[in-house]
């Protein structure tokens, strides 16, 4: 594989590697959006079940390995002010992974262009 | 002709190595809905336990390495459950009984859902085989009766 990438213009193999580049960019953000994604929806059902809770609730809060008592009225706000934070979070992850899908299908057209003579048959 | 064999045979073979990724996957996220299935059955357990004891009980809370530390069960008919993001809430045993009930119907719905994903998927990938193997057939067959 390497041997037939070689063979190929200079140019042509630097957008190759641009190309491949631009995947695993591509695949990090997916994985830091996943990663959001499941943390909005832990705190979306958490805020859903305080929402049933009434004020005298007895709530503890994980710090670390330890899990200190508080109220259903500052743990609310805590977890609103992060989700507000992943929103934003999930807002810039969703450009990044735009401007990149763009790159990627840019370079991949002009490396279709590059290769179809290569892979037309020979007349 | 062979061009097309060519062609439908590296198809066959890109598409198994995608359904096997696919397969793969889906057996994770099973051993993983798994694990969490059996938490959840030793925390029914624990809670089942826990049920008979009074207050003041005397218990021993594991605190690794096979050890233990001593603890009296201050509130019997109270536990601990976490309901996501980091947050606990105080429920009653029987209230958190209920809570783990319903979480393991879920997650067994889950996990039914995925072996038969996993089933389709694995069908899939023996009829891609078959597939491969009939094209390798027809293949040597056409090489014999061209030697003929």
């Amino acid at each position: 594989m390497s041997e037939d990438i070689s063979q190929l213009p200079p140019q042509v193999q630097e957008r190759l590697l641009r190309f491949q580049q631009l995947q695993q960019s591509l695949q990090s953000i997916m994985a830091q959006k996943q990663q959001v994604e499941l943390e909005l929806t832990q705190i979306e059902q958490a805020l859903a079940e305080l929402q049933k809770l009434g004020e005298e609730a007895v709530i503890y809060k994980t710090t670390g390995s330890l899990m200190i008592k508080s109220e259903k009225g500052k743990v609310t706000a805590e977890l609103n002010e992060r989700k507000e934070l992943l929103g934003t979070r999930a807002t810039v992850i969703g450009k990044q992974e735009e401007r990149v899908r763009t790159q990627l299908k840019e370079i991949q057209s002009k490396l279709q262009q590059d290769l179809s003579p290569v892979s037309q048959p020979q007349p | 002709m062979a061009e097309k064999s060519d062609e439908e045979f590296r198809r066959l073979s890109l598409e198994s190595r995608i359904l096997e990724q696919r397969a793969e996957a889906i057996q994770s996220r099973i051993n993983m809905v798994s694990a969490v299935i059996a938490d959840l059955n030793y925390s029914s357990v624990t809670l089942e336990g826990l049920e008979k004891e009074r207050e003041n009980a005397e218990l021993l809370i594991p605190i690794g390495g096979e050890s233990y530390a001593k603890a009296r069960l201050v509130t019997p008919d109270k536990v601990i459950v976490g309901i996501g993001a980091g947050v606990s809430v105080e429920k009653r045993l029987q209230e958190a009984k209920e809570i783990m009930k319903k979480r393991l119907e879920d997650l067994e719905r889950t996990r039914a859902a995925l072996q038969q994903q996993f089933v389709q998927v694995v069908d899939m990938i023996n009829k891609n085989r078959e597939s491969v193997e009939r094209l390798i057939s027809e293949t040597r067959e056409g090489k014999a009766q061209q030697n003929v």
